[in-house]
């Protein structure tokens, strides 16, 4: 029979998974909306980067700020602008310190967007498919954000489909608000290369 | 920390999971055609049932008619090449203090196959849930649907070329929908929550 600082602690960790699922799920609420400013908010001052497809690497709670607030917000929507995020099938594991997490998310995204090339030219209607590896940080009983990283598989026209535009137009790196340094592992489809898990295999261990 | 207090937060993780089954399970039940099914999540003392721009329907009664009579036509048989997938995601689920009510955003993606005109005709939808709940006999249950469309499109257009394929407004109505935006107006649904850090 355990003892109850063991039941809390047990507890503790299940409290803290919805959390983080909840952190998850409501960045993805945000985005949808162009909230910047809720998005930055939702990260630790002590946050690490944010890497997301092609833009690059943005490092630090400053990095965070310039890529939501002066890149992606610098750039209001258009009139029928669309950006939805289906976050999904969220792995979260909580460190055994119970202070850092990981979490590994599906995207999946209906967007009209502009899509020449670093968001000029026509609106076209998108599918958008990624893989999110996130971590995650407790600060006063908070958790927030400590590293996002997105790996896109796949942007393309609704006309056209996956196999045949697997990602169309560039989205960086940006000469305004330049990363810190470019893309660490961008390789969309057809490329073969997977994002590997951040967990072990839950029955070998491997 | 005591017994008491470690109920109390068990009780908690039990009813935001038991919240997340019930929102999934009326999805599986509205798939299937379960009609009643779905009537039964609702309490007896049920707001309201508002989805796509059917209207608002009032109080368990007013439930029961959009589901049975209006959607599930009185349980006649939908054609089978009739298909309605309505995959729920992303439950953003909050216990009041209370511990007997609740409210939940979630988002839903449905393709589908409807009756149109010109026959059968396959369909994109999204949309956004701001949902509510009532914990009763140690159950929990419906108080209010509200679900929010974005877009009702056909697979052959796409949400920005046709976002939507109609007012589809139903009769017997208790009031018309109360924030009917879809795209692309730019509406944003409220959400029922704070920011979880800044508390705004």
């Amino acid at each position: 029979m355990a003892t109850i600082e063991e039941l809390q602690a047990r507890i503790t960790r299940l409290e803290d998974i919805k959390q983080v699922e909840k952190l998850q799920r409501m960045y993805g609420y945000y985005l949808d909306y162009y909230e910047y400013q809720k998005v930055v908010d939702l990260f630790s001052d002590h946050a690490e980067s944010v890497e997301i497809a092609d833009y690059g690497v943005y490092k630090d709670k400053q990095g965070v700020k310039r890529f939501y607030l002066e890149l992606l917000g610098g750039m209001p929507p258009r009139v029928g602008e669309l950006s939805i995020g289906m976050v999904m099938q969220g792995v979260v594991d909580v460190d055994p310190n119970g202070k850092t997490a990981k979490g590994r998310w599906y995207c999946m995204m209906i967007e009209a967007k502009p899509t020449l090339s670093l968001h000029e030219g026509e609106l076209r209607q998108l599918w958008g498919n990624g893989i999110y590896e996130n971590e995650y940080v407790k600060e006063n009983g908070k958790w927030m954000f400590k590293k996002v990283f997105f790996f896109l598989n796949f942007r393309t026209p609704y006309e056209d489909g996956w196999l045949k535009v697997p990602v169309v137009g560039q989205n960086g790196p940006s000469a305004e608000v330049p990363p810190d340094v470019p893309s660490t592992f961008y390789h969309p489809c057809p490329s073969g290369i997977h994002l590997q898990p951040h967990y072990k295999h839950p029955i070998t261990g491997k | 920390m005591n017994l008491e207090e470690l109920e109390k937060q068990v009780t908690l993780l039990e009813d935001i999971q038991a919240i997340e089954n019930l929102q999934r399970m009326y999805a599986y039940y509205f798939d299937s055609y379960q009609w009643q099914n779905v009537v039964d999540l609702f309490s007896d003392r049920a707001e309201s049932a508002e989805i796509e721009s059917h209207g608002v329907f009032q109080g368990k009664e007013g439930i029961r008619r959009f589901y049975w009579e209006d959607i599930g036509r009185q349980g006649q048989l939908y054609p089978a090449w009739m298909r309605l997938l309505i995959i729920q995601i992303g439950g953003v689920v909050d216990v009041d203090p209370n511990g007997r009510t609740a409210k939940g955003r979630w988002q839903t993606w449905l393709p589908e196959v409807m009756p149109s005109a010109a026959g059968p005709r396959q369909v994109w939808l999204h949309g956004y849930y701001e949902n509510e709940y009532v914990k009763e006999d140690g159950k929990w249950l419906f108080k209010k649907i509200y679900w929010n469309v974005t877009f009702y499109t056909t697979y052959e257009t796409g949400w920005m070329k046709f976002p939507m394929l109609g007012i589809f407004l139903f009769k017997d109505a208790d009031a018309p929908p109360t924030a009917f935006h879809p795209y692309p107006s730019g509406y944003h649904v409220p959400y029922h929550y704070k920011h979880p850090v800044t508390g705004e």
